[in-house]
Formats: structure tokens, C-alpha cells, sequence
């Protein structure tokens, strides 16, 4: 997810979030088959820079550069089956990277309220 | 006035009639019982959730809002993500209220190719419409609330040319917050969890939440009641059983991924049950512009076009979206996306949505989750084309400096002498991020039994006291939005129960 949306000169990066408590909230708050595709989609990112980038080892081994080169070449791969998993881990890291306060303030955006997650129980 | 959440015992009712549902169409046929003086049962899978108790976010609004994250997919050689809300109000509270009349010849065809929607029934589906635009303030996006980017898409389409109108909303005062998706906390937009469900309780109904129907229970050819068992929102654990027996009929608007299924593990037998699957899918393209844009800011959705809603058959229309969704629909990684999310205060995002011919089917998924069947033509794909083309002229017209059609296999952004690219872009549905939105079919409604699932009147064929009043019983596509022709359909149909 690091690799995804690296911190820059314009915004923070996932890293400057905390990117563990929301692994273990996604975790905990979202539907199995999202957990599971999630999963899948790491195991399979973490496995496949031979085929990306040409290097023996798994992708948390990598340099940062090769890292994320072999991140963007999965996401414009020819095979829409290898690009659907990796979506999926964009999709699940934009949802925190593009959320936060400090990515909303650049953007001109106020931060959003905490959501309550409560409902109508009487 | 009752309400009943999750509970750990069980529960026990009768009323007149059970309706399964509280989206559009079941909210609405609930509403028109109670008011008819009947005893009403209103049983939805999803929590009650008050605007207080909106979300802010996407994550939020995938977690409380949606049915199952949104997790549903349509599969065919593309898999494209389902959006349905799971909650009291059903997809009123995550929809823009957009209120777009049945169109006349979607109506003719059906009474020419399947015998359903005579001239009076045509008429009276009006009249309900008429009425309906009045009781939930149906209103043009007031120019102050539209923000930058319908503005932009009205003066595109203006200088394309071609016809786009202010949308018309069941939004009272629209406060120009963006926030449509993750429920109107400003209570200007008329969802039915606000306006339909608490009238049925105050006229003595009783709403069940956090409740999921698993079966209609049927004697014989007969419904009689409806069963299931209370699931807590967050944790999915299971509580009491509740059995709501029916005295006269069992309403079934579940919706159009839920109520076939539902109907089939019920035991009724029909060879078309879960057929006929249309929707209108969807996605967009994003202009980027010189100056700041922020479409964030005013009307989520507030313009429109339906010039090619018969030929070719899409219609266009602006969609903004927050910054954690724009992150992930944006090529790239690393480094290069995120200096791709710089340009977000300056892009507007409009987007077709394809009248297409695809048929698919509805089904359980292995898991109970939504599946659907449904593979794009290559007739839709040219649609689809020649919508984000048309979109792309009329940003340019609009001013935009450049064009983001996100379609694998083109470069990231196109100038305006690169539009035709998107004109002869791949036919393969795996190049495109779409959406499939505005569902369609899986019980629908023909005069003949041997055609259709259901009645003019939504009864399935075969069954007594047994009624489909969502959009399972729509036959073709629309061209428009269907939460209005829903919503008629359903009072149209509780008014022939009550007369019965």
C-alpha cells in the first residue's frame, strides 16, 4: 500500500498514516470475500516481481524504485486478471490515503467528521 | 409506531401484508398500504441509519451504506462492481434523487411487445408520478447549490451543441454539500428512510431492520408470511428468528440482485426467475481544467442529457466523486499517481451511462452473495465509446485543457485532437473501469406466464398473494433513471391490492 501512494512533495504518504490500525479495521469491519480478495491480491503482489521486474525475490525485498515500478507495471499489465487484484489493494489503500485530513487539506477539502458507524436500534 | 431492530429472541407477527424491502419500490408500496388503512409489515435486511448516523467517507459509506461493501459484481468477460445500498430507504439514501418521468415509448413498447401497460394503466402510472414529484419536492438543481462542474457541463454541451438540462431532484433546497453518496446529512434530499417509512409507522406499520428475509413462506400456491433471521450490521452475527405472517398478500422488493433469489430459495418455480437482467452500465471521463473546479463542492449530480437516450441509446450526466475514489480510478502508481492526484481540484468527472442491450441473469451467489451474469455487447461497447467521446468534445468545449479517459491501452490523458483514440478504442469490456448501475429485470413483468414472472399488477404468475415491487419487474431498460418509475410501479401495484 506504501508503494501505491508514497509520501511527495505535494502530499503525505500512506506511510504517514497509520496504516496498521486501518489494516486491522479493514480487517475486522469488511465483508469476508473483501478480506480475502485483499489477501490474494497482497500474497500475489508480493510474489510476482519475476515477472515484472525481473528479480528472484518478493516484492517487501525489493528497492523502492524496483518496488514500485514493478506496482506500476502489474496495474497497466496486458492481462486484465493480473491488473484486477492489484485494484483492489489501490482501491482498499486510496480509501485511506485520499481520506486523510492532511491529503484533504491540500486538496482543499475540509477534514471529514469521524462516521459514526451508529444506528437506529430502537 | 414500531420499530424493531436486531434482537436476540424471537418475534412473531401478522399484518395484511409484508413487504420485504424498503427501497424505493418497497418503502413506496408499504407507504400506499398503510395509507389504503391496512396493517403493514416492512422488513429490511440493512440497520436504520439517520442522517446523524451517516458516514462521511467512502470506507464509511461502503461499510454502513452499501450491501455487502458493494462487493456484488456483475461477471461476464469484465467483472463490474454492483452499487446498492443495504439499509432502511435502500438506495434512496445513496442515490441523487434524480426524478426523470417513465418516458412514453419505453411504456408503448411494452404494451406492443408484452401486452403490459394499457392506455389507463399507462396513465395512471403518470398520475402516481405527478403525485409523487409533489409529496417528495421534486426540484430543478437551483443554479446557487449547482457547483463548478454542472456548470461546466452545461456550457460544454452548449457549445458541443447539444440538449442538457439542470437535473430535477427529490432534493428540497439542495445545500450543494457533494455528500449524495454517503447520505444527505443536511436533510435536503428526500430518501425514504426521511419521508415514506416513518408514515408507515405513524399509520401503525411496523418496521423491521437489521433484518433479512431468507424465505417466503408459501402454502401451496399461496404466500403467506415471510422469515428470517436478525443479523447484527457490524458483526453479521446471527439473532432471533422472526416469522411475519400475512393475512392478504407478501410484497417482495428486495431488490433487483435479492428478489429473485429470494423468490427462488422460497420454492416458486419459474423458468424465468432471475432472467432478463438489463442495467444501464456506466463510467466516465475527467476533464481537467486551468482553473479550480472542486466538483465537490455543490450537487453531486446536477446536469443531464437525454438526447441519445433512444438512438444510440446513453445518457449523459456529471458524477462527482471524492478523492479516495478519484485515487483508485486513476492509472499509475507509486510517485506518478500520486502526482497525477495533484490535478484533483481542477477535474470534473461526467460520465454515460449505456442503455444497453446485454441480458443477463441474477443469481445466488456461493457465498449468498449478489452475482450477476451479464456480458456486454459489442454494440454497448460502441455506445460506451461513443458517450466518453462525446464527453471528452464537451469538456474541451467546456475549456478543459485535457482529458483523462481512463481506458487501458490509451495514453493517460488526450488533447482535443486525440478524441477520436477514444471513438476507436478497444470493444473489450476489460479496458474499462464501468459500473453497473440502474438495474433492471430477474422477475418481469409480461401477460403471458410462459414470458414473464409476473402481472401488470407485479403478481407472479402461478402464486396468490404474492407481489414483486422493485425493478425485477422492469422488462427493458429505461434510458433514465428508475427510482421514479420505480416508485410509480409500486404504488400502482399496492393500489390494485388494496382495490382487490
Amino acid at each position: 500500500m506504501v508503494t501505491f501512494y508514497p509520501r511527495s512533495e505535494q502530499f503525505p504518504g500512506i506511510e504517514d498514516m497509520d496504516l496498521d490500525a486501518y489494516i486491522a479495521q479493514y480487517r475486522r469491519e469488511c465483508a469476508p470475500l473483501m478480506w480475502a480478495g485483499f489477501v490474494l491480491g497482497t500474497v500475489f503482489f508480493h510474489l510476482t516481481p519475476l515477472f515484472t521486474v525481473y528479480l528472484p525475490l518478493p516484492a517487501y525485498a525489493l528497492s523502492d524504485e524496483d518496488r514500485e515500478r514493478h506496482a506500476q507495471r502489474l496495474v497497466s499489465h496486458p492481462i486484465y486478471y493480473v491488473r484486477q487484484p492489484v485494484f483492489l489493494l489501490k482501491m482498499v489503500a486510496g480509501l485511506l490515503w485520499g481520506a486523510d485530513p492532511a491529503v484533504r487539506a491540500r486538496l482543499g477539502l475540509a477534514p471529514y467528521p469521524a462516521d459514526p458507524g451508529t444506528w437506529r436500534t430502537s | 409506531m414500531t420499530h424493531i431492530a436486531f434482537r436476540e429472541d424471537d418475534l412473531a407477527l401478522e399484518v395484511d401484508y409484508v413487504v420485504v424491502g424498503s427501497g424505493a419500490g418497497g418503502a413506496t408500496a408499504a407507504n400506499a398500504l398503510a395509507r389504503g388503512g391496512a396493517t403493514v409489515a416492512l422488513i429490511e435486511a440493512g440497520p436504520w441509519r439517520d442522517p446523524a448516523d451517516y458516514p462521511s467517507s467512502t470506507y464509511g459509506a461502503m461499510r454502513d451504506l452499501f450491501d455487502g461493501w458493494g462487493v456484488g459484481i456483475a461477471k461476464g468477460r469484465a467483472l463490474w462492481p454492483i452499487v446498492q445500498a443495504s439499509c432502511v430507504g435502500g438506495t434512496t439514501v445513496i442515490n441523487c434523487a434524480i426524478c426523470v418521468r417513465t418516458p412514453e415509448d419505453v411504456l408503448l413498447g411494452w404494451e406492443r411487445d408484452l401486452g403490459v401497460g394499457a392506455k389507463a394503466w399507462r396513465e395512471g402510472l403518470w398520475k402516481h408520478q405527478e403525485a409523487l414529484e409533489v409529496e417528495l419536492c421534486a426540484e430543478v438543481v437551483p443554479a446557487a447549490s449547482a457547483g463548478r462542474s454542472n456548470l461546466l457541463a452545461a456550457k460544454g454541451a452548449a457549445a458541443v451543441p447539444y440538449d442538457g438540462h439542470p437535473m430535477t431532484r427529490y432534493v428540497k433546497g439542495c445545500a450543494g454539500s457533494g455528500q449524495c453518496l454517503q447520505g444527505c446529512k443536511q436533510l435536503k434530499k428526500q430518501s425514504l428512510n426521511l419521508q415514506f417509512v416513518p408514515e408507515v409507522m405513524a399509520l401503525g406499520g411496523t418496521v423491521l431492520s437489521c433484518a433479512p428475509a431468507e424465505r417466503v413462506l408459501l402454502e401451496g400456491r399461496r404466500a403467506v408470511g415471510v422469515t428470517g433471521r436478525f443479523r447484527e450490521p457490524v458483526t453479521r452475527r446471527k439473532g432471533g428468528r422472526f416469522t411475519v405472517r400475512a393475512r392478504k398478500a407478501v410484497v417482495v422488493a428486495a431488490s433487483v440482485t435479492r428478489t429473485a433469489p429470494l423468490l427462488a430459495a422460497s420454492g416458486v418455480k419459474h423458468p424465468l426467475l432471475g432472467a432478463g437482467f438489463r442495467a444501464h452500465p456506466g463510467t466516465g471521463v475527467i476533464g481537467v481544467y486551468d482553473e479550480d473546479v472542486d466538483m465537490n463542492v455543490g450537487a453531486t449530480q446536477g446536469w443531464a442529457s437525454v438526447q441519445y437516450r433512444v438512438e444510440p441509446g446513453m445518457k449523459l450526466e456529471t458524477l462527482s466523486i471524492p478523492p479516495e475514489m478519484i485515487a483508485s480510478r486513476l492509472a499509475g502508481a507509486g510517485a506518478e499517481l500520486v502526482a497525477r492526484m495533484g490535478d484533483y481540484r481542477r477535474m470534473a468527472m461526467w460520465v454515460v451511462a449505456v442503455r444497453a442491450e446485454a441480458v443477463g441473469r441474477v443469481k445466488r451467489g456461493v457465498f449468498g452473495e449478489v452475482s450477476v451474469d451479464y456480458g456486454f455487447a459489442d454494440a454497448d461497447m460502441r455506445r460506451l465509446r461513443k458517450g466518453l467521446a462525446l464527453l471528452a468534445r464537451t469538456h474541451f468545449a467546456a475549456g478543459a485543457r485535457r482529458v483523462i479517459p481512463g481506458i487501458y491501452g490509451l495514453p493517460y490523458d488526450l488533447g482535443p485532437d486525440q478524441v477520436g483514440l477514444i471513438e476507436e478504442g478497444p470493444l473489450d469490456p476489460r479496458a474499462y473501469i464501468l459500473i453497473s448501475s440502474h438495474l433492471f429485470g430477474g422477475a418481469t413483468m409480461d401477460r403471458d406466464p410462459a414470458r414473464g414472472v409476473c402481472d401488470e399488477y407485479g403478481r407472479v404468475h402461478g402464486y396468490e398473494g404474492l407481489v414483486v415491487a422493485d425493478a425485477s419487474v422492469i422488462p427493458t431498460t429505461l434510458g433514465v433513471n428508475p427510482q421514479h418509475t420505480i416508485m410509480a410501479l409500486a404504488r400502482t401495484f399496492a393500489g390494485r391490492l388494496l382495490d382487490a
